[in-house]
């Protein structure tokens, strides 16, 4: 129980030093926010079928970018070895810092949902889903920023390496388009992208529509991809959080 | 080869009840380097332990050892009588560590900082406000506690370091180089603030590179060259032992010539004259004494003068050195 309050406290205090920062906030916001103009204007007859995606671009870019940059800052810094000496476990550590970048791609995200609501008249039709997509892709994302931010030294190497991923994700996981419409050869490679069910998931709660047959295959999958990154984040911490 | 957990190597048995810290047979590689090498020592409680050492000596490396940063490789580490590996939580909530770096949260006001660490360490928010407030007042950054820390100068930065280590008042603080690159009047300071905790109760361990720090500070010093423990005691016992000869400091009221003094005097070794001081190295000062004495009424000189020069740890340090150049290959 002392090591979650202490996650609570670790996250709180990242929140404070980083996450709440003006400059931040907008550029999580205003990316997604300008892409999502620029379809609207172009189409607004389909903007509805690219709103998932972006919602849940915008979560993955948002945590797996913060994530990887405040753990490597922190570790240039000393402030992470500052961290490693108190009574806190490394898991604690993880859970801290994960919840913290996952409530700021959240709220980046919910942002975006809000406007596209407020101005585009977009409704969420089933909340339920729809939150589950995002706490569940939150977790996620979060942990591999987390993951690559151990594997590095420097915040350029944690944005290259975080790069490799992110790109290909966009494209395979039916982020631009439906997965329907997907190359035959592409749909076997999306059913391993979290990314892909966190979209679903998105898609189900904004449409009442998905690929797949019900949106609890969905929150299986992310769960499943939730439960191996904290797997993964947990080991690499323990082996290079001090490197 | 490394010795096995448990095997007596290089430890020093004392009573078990005033032990903080037992180090016995650590061992840290890095790759082929051997960073330090069967390495033992033991801190009994409430004594100020200097732990000196050159640079690439494995000072740090077993300060990170010590502390649960970094795994060692074999050996046994018992801190206030718990294995760090085996339960690092509980000697954490136990020590305090100032690095050699402050590394606190430079975004963070002074205040802050340390009502953070205290979260972490478990203290309510009331105890933790008081902690805080106390340690501003004591450390003298009361009217910095809004102050961001990177705003701070280096001198106050090291201050609330070391303040940040004793937020949960712990039994055993690690203090890593704490005055390197400080002013004089920063580390006169600080120094003092380092006998002050002691004199609070908290046991200190303290690494080094300034050896009069170390003379004035600590109880009993443990030298580390190129990752082996090389000798062990207090400053008065080390300096003893590297003596091969002692200094007489000797003032006469007339010139006499270097060669006169020395025929008459067989217990000299050596003799340098500065700025009217003789420095003379002897073998026996009882003899060289009642040598000089009569060599000055026969010359018809007064002995203005005459004290024994007794060698600095920073010289029986440097004796130490030259012995321990040559070591192992491999090494660092």
């Amino acid at each position: 129980m002392n090591q979650v309050v202490n996650a609570l406290f670790i996250s709180r205090k990242d929140i404070e030093s980083y996450y709440s920062k003006p400059p931040l906030i907008t550029w999580g916001i205003l990316f997604p926010a300008v892409l999502m103009l620029a379809i609207y204007v172009k189409d607004p007859a389909t903007y509805l079928n690219v709103a998932p995606g972006i919602i849940a671009m915008t979560l993955l870019f948002g945590n797996t970018s913060m994530a990887a940059i405040v753990v490597t800052f922190e570790k240039r810094s000393g402030t992470l070895q500052r961290l490693l000496l108190t009574p806190v476990t490394h898991r604690t550590i993880v859970l801290g810092k994960a919840a913290s970048a996952a409530a700021y791609g959240i709220a980046t995200s919910l942002v975006i949902t809000t406007g596209l609501a407020l101005l585009l008249g977009m409704r969420v039709v089933n909340p339920l889903v729809f939150s589950t997509g995002l706490l569940l892709g939150g977790g996620v994302f979060s942990l591999l920023g987390l993951i690559a931010s151990v594997m590095v030294r420097e915040v350029f190497e944690a944005m290259t390496l975080m790069n490799f991923l992110r790109f290909p994700l966009l494209f395979i996981s039916g982020v631009f388009m439906p997965l329907e419409a997907l190359p035959a050869w592409v749909k076997p490679v999306a059913m391993v992208s979290p990314l892909t069910y966190v979209v679903e998931l998105v898609r189900f709660g904004i449409s009442g529509q998905s690929y797949f047959s019900s949106p609890w295959i969905c929150a299986l999958a992310a769960a499943g991809f939730l439960a191996l990154s904290w797997s993964v984040a947990d080991l690499a911490f323990q082996r290079r959080a001090n490197r | 080869m490394c010795p096995t957990i448990g095997e007596e190597v290089g430890g020093r048995r004392t009573d078990r009840t005033d032990r903080v810290v037992e180090v016995r047979g650590l061992c840290k590689r890095y790759g082929e380097t051997r960073a330090l090498e069967t390495v033992g020592f033991t801190v009994r409680a409430g004594e100020v332990f200097g732990y000196l050492g050159p640079n690439g000596a494995g000072k740090t490396t077993t300060i990170n050892i010590l502390c649960g940063l970094l795994e060692r490789d074999a050996g046994e580490v018992m801190i206030c009588g718990l294995d760090i590996t085996r339960d690092p939580v509980a000697v954490k909530q136990r020590i305090g560590v100032v690095p050699e770096e402050s590394n606190l949260y430079p975004e963070l006001t002074c205040r802050r900082n340390l009502e953070y660490l205290g979260e972490l360490y478990g203290l309510s928010r009331a105890v933790r406000r008081k902690r805080a407030g106390d340690l501003l007042e004591t450390f003298n950054l009361t009217d910095r506690g809004t102050a961001p820390f990177l705003a701070l100068s280096r001198g106050m930065k090291r201050r609330l370091t070391v303040a940040a280590a004793l937020i949960h008042a712990p039994e055993l603080v690690f203090l890593d180089e704490p005055t390197a690159g400080l002013d004089v009047p920063s580390a006169r300071a600080l120094r003092g603030l380092i006998q002050s905790i002691n004199r609070d109760g908290a046991t200190v361990f303290l690494t080094t590179h300034n050896l009069a720090e170390a003379e004035a500070l600590c109880d009993r010093v443990f030298i580390l060259v190129k990752g082996h423990g090389v000798t062990e005691g207090t400053a008065a016992e080390i300096r003893r032992r590297v003596e091969k000869t002692r200094t007489l400091m000797l003032i006469l009221s007339g010139d006499v010539a270097k060669g006169s003094l020395r025929e008459a005097c067989p217990a000299i070794h050596s003799a340098s004259l500065v700025d009217g001081t003789w420095r003379l190295e002897v073998t026996d000062p009882h003899a060289a004494v009642a040598q000089i004495v009569f060599f000055a009424e026969k010359y018809g000189v007064r002995v203005l003068e005459i004290r024994t020069a007794t060698a600095s740890l920073e010289d029986a340090f440097m004796e130490i050195l030259k012995d321990n150049v040559a070591g192992p290959k491999g090494t660092v």
